[in-house]
C-alpha cells in the first residue's frame, strides 16, 4: 500500500499535469451540463449529474490506478486482453437484451457495461504491440495489420452498432499512419473506402442510416422525422450567440426540442447555455488535451508509446469533431458521445483509463529526458 | 524513429486544422446566422400535433354495425401558455360562462399530468359536442393559444348485448404506454382493454396522423410544415348473428348464466351471451371512479364473460365425453349391460343415482336417454382415472379452445398428479366416480362444452370457436371411431325425443342433446343442456348454462331449443 501511495507521489510529480487537468476541468463541466439537460428532459437533472459525478470518482481512480500499474504491463497483456474483448464482444450479441433495437449492454450483477467502449483500449494496445512489432512497411504486414482490427468491427457491426465499428476503423487508421505505413498504402485504403461508399449505402446501410445522410444533406427534407434532430440541434446551438442564454436557460433543452440531450446533443446544450464565447473556451481545453496527449508521444522513446497515444488521440479526437459537427449539420447524425460531457459510465470510465495510459506514458517520457 | 515523430506531428496539424474548422462553423452558425436562429428559437416554435385514427368497426356476420365512431371536440393546449393562475383563472371564466363546469383546481390537476413536458399539446378540455365547441371558440375571450380538435369516440350501439364479446376501449394507461413504447402510442390514444377489441387491437388501430406546425410566440398558427394524415384502422366483421345474441341475451335476462351458439364444422361463434350484462358505452367514453367501482365491485360481477371464463362442473352433460372414452378403450360395448339400483355402494359411501327407486339394467344408449348415474359410475370405475384424463387431453376439456378472446380460462380436468400437487393426498376412486358424472374437480366452460358437443355432432373434429370472419383454423381430426360415435349420438337424440331433454325438442327443429345439474354448494344447483341439430345433420352447436336455474331439463333445455330453432329458421 505504501509503495502505491509513493508510485502514485512519483507519476503525479512526473506527468503531465496539464492533460490532465484540462481532461478533469472538461468533465466537471459535463456534469453541469448533465444537470442541466436531464433537468429539462427528464425532469431528474440532479440524478443524472449525481450518478455521472460518482461514475467521474470511479474513473479517476481507474485512472490513477492504471497510470500506476504503468503502461509497460498492459502491453505485456496487450494479446490475451484483445482475446477477453473479442470474447465479451461476442457474448454481447449472444446475449444482451435489445435496448432501442440495439444490443450493446451486458450486465455482471448488477452493473451494466457497454464491453464496445472497452474494447477500444484492448485494440489500441494490440495494435499497439502489432504495428511496432511488424510495422506495416509493405503491403503484408500492412494488410496484416488491417486483418487484426476487422475481427472487432464485425463483432460490433452484428449488434449492430455501427458507431463504434466507425470509431474503431478511424482509431485503427490512426494508429497504421502513426506508424509509419506507407502513404500510398493509406491514400488507396482511402480511395477504396470512398469507391466502397456507394455499395455500402445501398445494400449495407439500414433505412435509418440512409435517412441520416439524406437528411444530412438536406435537413429539411424530412423536418419531423430524421431531420428533425439536426434542425433543432442547429436551432439550439445558432441561439446561443455570442455569450449564450446562461447556465440553465437554454429554452431549446428545457422545452425539450432537443432530442437524447445529456447524452448525443450534450454539446448543443453546452452552446445554447454557454455561447460562442464558452465553445472557445471548450474547443481550447480540448486543443490542449490533444496536444499534451500527442506531445507525450512525441517525448517517449518507445515505439510501441508513439503507436498508442496516436490511438488513444485518434479516437477521442474523432468522437468529439464528430459530436460537435453533428451538433451544427457539419457531419451526420451517428449517435457517438462526446468525451467527457455526454452521460455515460462506460465511456467515460473507457476515456479516463485510456488517459491513464497516456499519463504514464508521459510519466516515463519525463524520466528519460530528464526535463 | 524519425517518421514515427513526422507523422505525430501531422497529427497536430490535422487536429488543429480540424478544430479551426469546427471554430468556424460554430462561428457562422452562433455569430453570422445568430440572430436568425435567434429568432427561431424565441419567437417561432415548431409545434407537433398527433390527430388520432379512426378506429377500424366492428360489424356481425350480416353487416349490422357493432362498434362505430362518432367525432367529438376537444379544446388542446400547451401547459406552458398555462402557467399562471391569472390565465388559468380567465379559461375558467369562459368555460363557465358557456356551462362547462370546469374549474381551476380542475384545469391544475390536468396540467399536473404533463408538468415533465410542457411544449407537448394536451388535452384540456374533453368530450365537447359540436354546439359547445362552436359557441366556446366564438367567443370573443377565448384564448388564441388554445384550439379545438376533433377525436374519434368510440360507440356501440347495441351496448350491453354484446359488450363480453366486443369489450370496449378506453384511454392508454401508464403502464401500457410503457409496455408498449415500440408500437408508436401516445398518452391519450385508445386502446382495446378487453374483448375483441383487445384482441384486434393491432388491426383496428390504424396509424395516427401527424402535424408540424410553426407557431409565433402567441401559439398562432403560421403554417404546416409537414403532415401525415391518419389512416383509419382496418374493418372487423365478426360472425356473430345479432339477432341470435341478441335471442339468447332475452332468454338469460332473469338469470344468471350464459349462452354459446356456433357453427359446427367451423367453429364460427354465432352467439355468445353472458348474463347480467354491463353497458360498454360509457366506460368508453370515460366514467367517473365511482361508476367505474360499481361495476367492478358488483357482487354479480356482469364484467365476467360468463361463456369463456365461468367455469362450471359440465355435471351430466359430461356423460357423452365418458360414452366416447369408455367406447373406444372397450370398457364397454354397445351392448353392455349395467344395473342401476339407484345408487353404488363403495366403503361406507353411498354414490346415489338422481332417481332414487334406480333404472334397473341399461345399456349405453339407455344410461344416456335416463342419464343413470350408476351406469356412469361403474363405467368410469371401468375405464379408470389415467384413461379418462388421456382422452379429456384429446377431446381438449382442461385447456384454452383459443377462441379469439383474452381472458378464456381453461376449466379443469386434472387426474391424480395435480391432485398431489394441490392437496397432498392420493387420487381416491371416490374422486374417479365424481368425475364420471362431471362432478368433483371436473370444470369446464360453456365455449368448452360447446366444441365437445360440436365435435360428436360433427363426427369427431375438433374445431377452434372463432368470432373474426377470417379467424377460421382446420378443425383437429380425432382419432374415434365413427361407429362407437353414431352410439353416443343416437343416444343423445333419443335424450331429446324421449328422455330426460324433451323439452328442448318443442321448437319445431330435432335436437340432440344432453341435459346436466352441477351440484352447487354455495345454493340452488347450476342448470346445463347441450344440443345441436339438425339431429340427423347437424350444422349449429347450442349450450345454456344458468346459474341456479336448479333443473337442466326444465330451465337449460328450452333455452338450447329456441337458440338452434332461431338458427335453422333464419
Amino acid at each position: 500500500m505504501k509503495r502505491f501511495w509513493n508510485g502514485l507521489k512519483e507519476d503525479l510529480a512526473l506527468t503531465d499535469r496539464i492533460m490532465l487537468g484540462s481532461a478533469l476541468m472538461l468533465s466537471l463541466w459535463g456534469v453541469f451540463c448533465i444537470y442541466s439537460a436531464a433537468a429539462g428532459a427528464e425532469g431528474r437533472g440532479f440524478d443524472y449529474a449525481f450518478r455521472q459525478a460518482a461514475w467521474l470518482m470511479v474513473s479517476v481512480i481507474a485512472m490513477l490506478g492504471v497510470m500506476v500499474f504503468g503502461h509497460h504491463k498492459f502491453l505485456e497483456g496487450a494479446y490475451p486482453l484483445f482475446g477477453l474483448m473479442l470474447l465479451l464482444l461476442l457474448l454481447t450479441d449472444l446475449l444482451a437484451p435489445k435496448v432501442k433495437g440495439a444490443q450493446s449492454w451486458l450486465g455482471v450483477g448488477g452493473v451494466r457495461f457497454q464491453p464496445s467502449e472497452f474494447a477500444k483500449i484492448a485494440i489500441i494496445l494490440m495494435m499497439s504491440k502489432f504495428l511496432s512489432r511488424y510495422p506495416p512497411l509493405d503491403i503484408k504486414t500492412f494488410l496484416a495489420g488491417l486483418g487484426v482490427i476487422m475481427l472487432p468491427v464485425l463483432l460490433v457491426l452484428i449488434q449492430p452498432d455501427a458507431g463504434s465499428a466507425l470509431v474503431y476503423l478511424v482509431i485503427s487508421f490512426g494508429m497504421l499512419l502513426a506508424a509509419g505505413t506507407p502513404l500510398k498504402y493509406l491514400g488507396s485504403l482511402v480511395g477504396l473506402g470512398l469507391a466502397a461508399g456507394p455499395v455500402m449505402y445501398f445494400f449495407m446501410l439500414k433505412e435509418y442510416q440512409r435517412n441520416r445522410i439524406l437528411v444530412f444533406i438536406d435537413p429539411m427534407r424530412d423536418p419531423l422525422g430524421a431531420g428533425y434532430n439536426v434542425i433543432q440541434s442547429r436551432i439550439a446551438v445558432g441561439s446561443g450567440g455570442i455569450a449564450g442564454k446562461g447556465f440553465m436557460m437554454g429554452t431549446q433543452s428545457k422545452l425539450k426540442f432537443l432530442p437524447e440531450p445529456h447524452t448525443d446533443f450534450i454539446f448543443s446544450v453546452f452552446s445554447e447555455e454557454f455561447g460562442f464565447m464558452g465553445n472557445i473556451l471548450l474547443v481550447f481545453l480540448f486543443s490542449v488535451l490533444f496536444f499534451r496527449i500527442i506531445l507525450a508521444g512525441m517525448r517517449s522513446r518507445d515505439r510501441r508509446c508513439k503507436i498508442l497515444v496516436a490511438g488513444v488521440a485518434s479516437w477521442l479526437w474523432f468522437q468529439t469533431f464528430e459530436s460537435i459537427g453533428m451538433s451544427i449539420g457539419f457531419t451526420p447524425v451517428t449517435g457517438l458521445p462526446l468525451p467527457f460531457l455526454s452521460y455515460g459510465g462506460s465511456s467515460l470510465l473507457a476515456t479516463f483509463i485510456a488517459l491513464g495510459l497516456v499519463a504514464s506514458v508521459a510519466a516515463e517520457g519525463v524520466n528519460n529526458h530528464g526535463f | 524513429m524519425e517518421i514515427l515523430d513526422s507523422r505525430l506531428k501531422l497529427f497536430l496539424y490535422g487536429m488543429g486544422l480540424s478544430f479551426a474548422f469546427l471554430m468556424f462553423g460554430l462561428y457562422m452558425c452562433q455569430i453570422y446566422q445568430g440572430d436568425k436562429y435567434i429568432r427561431l428559437a424565441h419567437n417561432n416554435r415548431l409545434r407537433l400535433i398527433r390527430s388520432a385514427a379512426p378506429r377500424g368497426e366492428i360489424f356481425d356476420r350480416n353487416g349490422v354495425p357493432l362498434a362505430v365512431n362518432d367525432t367529438s371536440f376537444c379544446i388542446m393546449g400547451y401547459p406552458l401558455d398555462l402557467n399562471t393562475p391569472a390565465k388559468l383563472d380567465r379559461l375558467s371564466k369562459i368555460l363557465m360562462r358557456h356551462g362547462i363546469p370546469i374549474n381551476i383546481p380542475d384545469l391544475e390537476k390536468t396540467i399536473k399530468q404533463q408538468r415533465s413536458a410542457p411544449y407537448r399539446v394536451m388535452r384540456i378540455v374533453p368530450n365537447l359536442t359540436m354546439t359547445q365547441m362552436a359557441e366556446l371558440v366564438a367567443d370573443y375571450d377565448f384564448p388564441r393559444e388554445l384550439f379545438p380538435m376533433s377525436v374519434w369516440r368510440r360507440t356501440y350501439p347495441a351496448g350491453s348485448t354484446v359488450a363480453n364479446v366486443l369489450g370496449y376501449v378506453s384511454e392508454i394507461s401508464e403502464e401500457e404506454l410503457k409496455a408498449r413504447t415500440e408500437d408508436g402510442y401516445a398518452g391519450g390514444d385508445l386502446i382495446g382493454k378487453t374483448g375483441i377489441e383487445r384482441s384486434y387491437e393491432e388491426i383496428l388501430r390504424g396509424s395516427p396522423g401527424q402535424e408540424a406546425l410553426e407557431v409565433d410566440a402567441r401559439g398562432r398558427k403560421i403554417r404546416t410544415l409537414d403532415a401525415n394524415p391518419a389512416v383509419k384502422g382496418e374493418d372487423l366483421h365478426l360472425t356473430l348473428d345479432m339477432g341470435a345474441q341478441k335471442l339468447a341475451v332475452e332468454l338469460l335476462s332473469n338469470w344468471k348464466g350464459a349462452i354459446v351458439a356456433m357453427d359446427v364444422h367451423t367453429g364460427e361463434v354465432l352467439a355468445l351471451a353472458s348474463s347480467p350484462v354491463y353497458d360498454n358505452n360509457p366506460i368508453a367514453w370515460g366514467v367517473s371512479a365511482r361508476e367505474w367501482r360499481d361495476i367492478v365491485f358488483d357482487p354479480n360481477r356482469p364484467m365476467l364473460d360468463r361463456a369463456i371464463a365461468g367455469v362450471y362442473p359440465p355435471a351430466s352433460t359430461f356423460k357423452a365425453f365418458m360414452s366416447i372414452a369408455a367406447l373406444e378403450e372397450d370398457c364397454i360395448t354397445p351392448s353392455t349391460m349395467i344395473a342401476c339400483r339407484g345408487g353404488l355402494r363403495m366403503g361406507s359411501h353411498l354414490f346415489k343415482c338422481w332417481k332414487h327407486s334406480g333404472h334397473g339394467s341399461l345399456n349405453v344408449m339407455g344410461a344416456l336417454q335416463h342419464s343413470c348415474d350408476v351406469f356412469f359410475y361403474q363405467t368410469g370405475l371401468r375405464t379408470g382415472i389415467d384413461r379418462l384424463v388421456k382422452w379429456g387431453t384429446i377431446l381438449g376439456l382442461g385447456q384454452l379452445t383459443g377462441i379469439d378472446l383474452p381472458g378464456e380460462s381453461s376449466g379443469n380436468m386434472a387426474g391424480p398428479d395435480w391432485k398431489m400437487r394441490r392437496f397432498k393426498s392420493q387420487w381416491a376412486s371416490g374422486d374417479t366416480v365424481n368425475y364420471s358424472i362431471g362432478q368433483g374437480y371436473m370444470l369446464m366452460t360453456p365455449i368448452q362444452i360447446a366444441r365437445l358437443y360440436a365435435a360428436i355432432a360433427n363426427n369427431g373434429s375438433l374445431v377452434t370457436p372463432h368470432l373474426n370472419k377470417k379467424g377460421y383454423k382446420t378443425p383437429k381430426k380425432l382419432p374415434v371411431t365413427p361407429k362407437k360415435l353414431a352410439i353416443v349420438q343416437q343416444g343423445l337424440e333419443r335424450v331429446v325425443s324421449i328422455g330426460t331433454g324433451s323439452r328442448a325438442g318443442r321448437f319445431g327443429v330435432s335436437i340432440a342433446g344432453k341435459t346436466g345439474t352441477a351440484q352447487n354448494s354455495h345454493g340452488d344447483d347450476h342448470a346445463l343442456f347441450a344440443g345441436y341439430a339438425p339431429a340427423d345433420n347437424p350444422k349449429y352447436v347450442a349450450v345454456a348454462v344458468v346459474e341456479n336455474g336448479k333443473h337442466g331439463s326444465s330451465v337449460a333445455a328450452p333455452m338450447v331449443g329456441e337458440m338452434l330453432a332461431y338458427l335453422l329458421t333464419h
